[in-house]
């Protein structure tokens, strides 16, 4: 809007006239009036952008006109027209808000400076109120979406499935969600602003958030990792967790940390794996099928033999029968607990033992067995190995299965001119790890039954296998964090290699 | 004069058993642990009826079976096969075996699969060699 609507307002018609002539010829619009009374009806039909008023008129002067006028508008331009030296009036004028003050006689030049002042200050002004309006909406626009977005996230941090905690410059704790609450059992009333990094968390992860947060900015986001973490009743949740160090223009300002709960995770990893094991055992079936049926036939045979020997009074026949009955249900018994073990979640049971021991009492197991089918069983045990903290159940059936498994591979192999040894050997590798080591010159194995070694159903023995052997031990050795090591070459022989960890074995000694 | 069978077996159970059944019906039992072994008694004993398991180490319970129905010297001998595999799966072996190496091998006279009664396995030994 540009200010061209002027009043004027003079008791002498000829100055206004005058006034009004030389406006319009300037490019103005001009409405008159001859009194104060007058100029203020005027003022409020015609709603002008500026007055100029004469001082001084009989009834209602300039000033009072002035004072009306700002009454109604506060805003709105006058030019108030002085006699000379009325210093008075001018200050009044001046304290009821007048804009610009000419002397009479009035000349043009002084009247366009005063008016083009006044217009300057309408435009600067107008331009003033369309800014702060705008700023007004603005600043409400910004403060809506300030508000909407703190919300929006306080929700997100509420409602977040990760724990998010996260500390200020003093490692006090500022934000904790009610996940996060959940998750180390403490309340949000006594974390938030209360507690630090030390008091909520295990030192071992307020130390690397500490350390990630000295590190210059090298790292700012932590991968994620996983750790157990203790919670205020005791529980220990196994967690994934990664942390963000916060800056504000290069200076350090807390950190905030994110914390997954792998409870249900884990417990899906055991079950799959434990459904998975299931599955193989009912994969394993048909195998078992076939070698249940071999015991069958040998407990029917042995009976058919044990009661030949009665009729007959045969002490040998009865021996031999005997002998058929009795292996065949350790047969059924070795087979059940394979069976159990491979199906059942088993923790290892650690206790101290001697692992020498153990390999001399499985030696005498086979050995009888070995000695009859031409297969020499020969031993090298480290003696410095004493005492380890182990489950000795695990290392009784692993080196059993394995050396079951070398004597069959020595009486299998087709070179009957070998002198068939089989050699176990017990030491301690570099790495400390317990190993041991049952070495057999049979028949070894081609690429097609090393792959399939550890499958469940798998077996090269025919129906003379359960195809569980090596599932088991695998399963058993991997409870215990070892690993299996496997060397063949067809026709030369085969070595297995247990190693299990001794630190692990220790540690858990001292608990 | 009792005649003589060999039972190839290498599970010492069956062995027993066989010798046990083959006694008792009067015949004179010879036992062979492998294919190998069976082959050299059949050679040195010349058994009249010969009982023989399939699975033995070193695959040499077919390969004993295919040597003793393709040589002309001992093709005369009867043979039971006595295995705990089933019927189709050794013919289906068998078949293939044939395709492989051209030629065909006769199918056994008896087939008896595991476990049996001794009644049976005696009924078998006697009709083949009475």
């Amino acid at each position: 809007m540009s200010a061209n609507k002027i009043l004027i307002v003079d008791d002498e018609e000829i100055i206004v006239k005058l006034l009004s002539m030389s406006l319009r010829s300037d490019g103005y619009e001009t409405v008159t009036a001859h009194s104060g009374e007058q100029g203020l009806e005027v003022f409020k039909s015609e709603l002008p952008d500026i007055v100029v008023t004469d001082i001084k008129m009989p009834g209602m002067d300039g000033l009072e006109l002035l004072k009306k006028i700002k009454e109604i508008d506060s805003e709105k331009e006058v030019i108030i027209v002085t006699g000379h030296g009325d210093i008075d009036s001018t200050i009044t004028a001046l304290q009821y808000g007048a804009s610009d003050f000419i002397n009479k006689p009035v000349r043009d030049e002084a009247l366009a400076i005063a008016l083009e002042r006044a217009k300057a200050k309408i435009a600067i002004r107008e331009k003033l109120e369309e800014y702060t309006e705008n700023l007004e909406i603005k600043i409400a626009e910004a403060t809506e979406e300030i508000r909407r977005k703190s919300n929006f996230q306080r929700l997100l941090i509420k409602s977040s499935n990760d724990a998010i905690v996260a500390f200020d410059h003093d490692w006090k704790v500022v934000v904790y969600n009610p996940e996060a609450a959940n998750m180390f059992g403490e309340a949000v009333k006594d974390v938030r602003n209360k507690m630090t990094i030390d008091d909520l968390y295990t030192p071992k992860i307020a130390k690397i958030f500490k350390n990630q947060a000295k590190e210059e900015k090298q790292q700012n986001t932590l991968p994620w990792r996983e750790n157990i973490i203790n919670t205020k009743d005791g529980r220990q949740i196994p967690v994934r967790y990664t942390s963000n160090v916060l800056y504000k223009k290069g200076e350090f300002v807390g950190t905030v940390s994110f914390f997954q709960d792998l409870t249900e995770i884990k417990r899906l990893e055991k079950e799959l794996v434990q459904s998975e094991r299931l599955a193989a055992v009912g994969q394993t079936v048909s195998g078992l099928a076939h070698y249940v049926k071999n015991i069958l036939i040998g407990l029917k045979g042995g009976s058919y033999v044990v009661d030949v020997g009665i009729k007959k009074n045969n002490t040998d026949k009865l021996k031999t029968g005997w002998e058929s009955i009795k292996k065949n249900i350790k047969r059924v018994g070795d087979l059940t607990q394979d069976l159990l073990t491979y199906s059942k979640q088993r923790e290892p049971e650690f206790e101290v033992c001697m692992p020498n021991d153990i390999a001399a009492d499985v030696i005498q197991l086979v050995e009888d067995f070995a000695g009859a089918n031409g297969v020499l069983i020969s031993k090298e045990f480290d003696t410095h190995i004493g005492e380890i903290v182990a489950d000795p159940q695990t290392i009784h059936r692993s080196l059993l299965n394995l050396m079951n498994n070398a004597i069959d591979a020595c009486m299998d192999d087709e070179d009957v001119s070998k002198k068939h040894e089989v050699k176990i050997k017990t030491y301690k590798d570099e790495n400390n790890y317990f190993c041991f080591e049952v070495k057999d010159n049979g028949c070894g194995m081609d690429e097609d039954i090393q792959k399939q070694l550890f499958n469940p159903m798998f077996s090269s023995k025919g129906g003379k296998g359960t195809g569980l052997g090596l599932l088991v031990t695998g399963k058993l050795i991997e409870e215990h964090k070892g690993v299996i090591e496997t060397e063949t070459s067809q026709g030369i022989g085969s070595t297995f290699r247990i190693k299990l960890p001794l630190e692990k074995a220790n540690a858990v000694d001292k608990v | 004069m009792s005649k003589k069978v060999l039972v190839v077996d290498d599970d010492p159970d069956v062995r027993s058993f066989v010798v046990t059944v083959l006694e008792e019906n009067q015949y004179i039992p010879l036992v062979a642990q492998d294919g190998v072994e069976g082959l050299e008694m059949i050679e040195k004993e010349h058994p009249d009826l010969v009982i023989l398991d399939v699975l033995m180490p070193r695959g040499s319970g077919i390969r004993l079976y295919r040597k003793l129905r393709t040589d002309e010297n001992l093709n005369h001998i009867p043979i039971i096969m006595f295995t705990g595999i089933a019927l189709r799966s050794f013919l289906k072996s068998q078949k293939a075996l044939d395709e492989f190496k051209g030629g065909e091998v006769p199918k056994p006279d008896i087939y008896l699969e595991k476990p049996v009664e001794p009644e049976e396995l005696a009924a078998a030994v006697k009709k083949k060699i009475g």
